[in-house]
């Protein structure tokens, strides 16, 4: 794929990985056993998510059935692109939650989602390592430097389903700002992964610094 | 939102794209929005490496979710869907599953033939029905086999497969019956234009002494009739026929375990249920 553009190690590969890989191979045929693996091995994650996004026991276990349904249909032609099984599978677990979320709002229409995202969101698998090895206090560290305005619109948007504009308006925060700190918290956030800078970004930077009119 | 004018807004740039990165990989666009972002990426030869790298990030907010375990009955649910799915492919990738499922059973191909055999005319319909019974013949032979109950396994495909000798001639319904919750007791049924009904069930509770389990069917007045009983030995499957059963899709079919035969009325709970319905 692309090179590495990350100051990360250059990847090994985990275990998980290659294991992964060589189950969603077996997917691709047709083999039952295999959705079973992939299953027992995701089956916690996927349903924290989708419960986190849905808050309803029911709806969640729609949207992981459906999800682990895509990957199924769907693994032959994913296979190719090399990225991330996990990643890949908890995006549809997410975008098939937040589809379930949006549809109890009356005002969205939702075409179905193309399973196999754009070659740019296959994560990197420098990626796969990092969230491989992300632990209970990785996750907190990460989380704790994000200020409290990036973590409600990231929050808003990722587990509430909400829109960029719905997000505006839901806080009365002008567009641009918005997504000032999405990115701006997701790039904080990014540096505690790699810790190849100063953890704590100034605590300043989340103000419309960029703010465009849409 | 308010986009509904413009269905066709202009492309976006590279700029546009890494000014909507952040929204776009949290999931934060409008539909308008997002496919106008995988429009761009399809195409564009820029790498867009920053997308990649804000979704990076998108496993702490996965591990910020609290931890929930899914029901046993989700995995139940999604294998029968796959399975499902297997079985309605084309006829090729149908006969590789089956020579990759531990249990063979007939491909699509072989069981159109036989209902051609027949003379019936929808194949469209019919396929859609083998499909899903199909899928739960699979199922329930797999689970049996995952559990290294090779006789039962053996002993349940026979059943399922003459069960889907009647599921498949014309005008008859199928009903698949489970247990309330989705673990337990669990099988299929079909019912002939003619009223006759042959049930194939599993995981039952093996009877003792006197015991039976009574196979109930509840028409458009909702009062349950005995359709006959049987007994369970220490392999949990069974296979039941009776007869004279309404052939209406609607009509549910229960199972109940009753102290002994001849009941009259049903000795809750009822230990599986299914509702008839013709598939096609």
């Amino acid at each position: 794929m692309s090179e590495p553009t990350m100051s990360l190690p250059l990847r090994i590969a985990t275990v998980a990985d290659d294991a992964d890989q060589a189950v969603l191979e077996r997917i691709a045929t047709g083999e039952l056993h295999a959705l079973d693996e992939l299953y027992e091995r995701y089956k916690t994650m996927a349903y924290s998510i989708a419960y986190r996004i849905t808050n309803d026991a029911t709806l969640a276990e729609d949207v992981v059935q459906d999800a682990f349904l895509g990957a199924w249909r769907n693994a032959e032609r994913y296979i190719t692109g090399r990225g991330s099984v996990k990643t890949w599978l908890l995006s549809i677990v997410h975008h098939r939650a937040i589809d379930a979320v949006r549809r109890r709002r009356p005002t969205t229409e939702l075409p179905e989602r193309e399973e196999i995202p754009p070659a740019q969101l296959r994560v990197p698998d420098v990626w796969s390592q990092v969230s491989a090895n992300l632990d209970a206090e990785t996750v907190r560290a990460a989380l704790a430097v994000l200020s409290d305005v990036q973590r409600e619109a990231i929050e808003l948007a990722y587990f509430g389903g909400l829109t960029q504009q719905e997000v505006a308006e839901r806080t009365d925060t002008p567009l641009g700002t918005v997504k000032s700190r999405m990115r701006l918290g997701l790039l904080a956030m990014r540096r505690v992964l790699t810790q190849d800078e100063p953890a704590r970004d100034d605590g300043t930077s989340m103000t419309g610094r960029e703010a465009q009119t849409p | 939102m308010i986009q509904q004018g413009h269905l066709q807004p202009p492309p976006l740039t590279c700029d546009d794209v890494r000014e909507l990165a952040a929204p776009f990989v949290l999931g934060a666009l409008d539909t308008a929005e997002d496919d106008a972002v995988r429009a761009h990426l399809a195409t564009c030869s820029d790498a867009h490496a920053e997308i990649a790298e804000l979704a990076g990030v998108l496993p702490v907010l996965d591990g910020s979710a609290p931890q929930m375990e899914p029901p046993a009955s989700l995995k139940v649910r999604l294998m029968a869907a796959a399975a499902a799915d297997l079985a309605s492919r084309t006829p090729v990738a149908a006969s590789r599953a089956a020579t990759t499922a531990p249990l063979v059973f007939p491909t699509a191909s072989q069981r159109e033939a036989r209902a051609a055999a027949r003379g019936r005319p929808a194949m469209g319909s019919w396929a859609v029905r083998v499909a899903a019974v199909l899928a739960i013949a699979l199922l329930g032979g797999w689970n049996l086999l995952l559990q290294g109950q090779l006789t039962e396994a053996r002993t349940y495909e026979q059943n399922v497969a003459a069960v889907l000798d009647i599921a498949g001639r014309p005008g008859s319904l199928t009903a698949v019956l489970t247990a309330e919750g989705g673990d337990g007791p669990s099988g299929l049924a079909a019912v002939g234009d003619d009223g006759a009904v042959t049930l194939a069930m599993r995981a039952l509770a093996p009877t003792s002494g006197a015991q039976v389990y009574e196979a109930w069917v509840i028409g458009g007045d909702g009062t349950p009739v005995p359709l006959g009983g049987f007994q369970v030995g220490p392999t949990g499957t069974a296979f039941f026929e009776g007869g004279g059963l309404p052939a209406d899709a609607g009509i549910v079919l229960a199972l109940t375990l009753e102290p002994g035969p001849g009941a009259t009325s049903p000795t809750l709970p009822i230990v599986s249920l299914g509702t008839a319905s013709a598939a096609g």
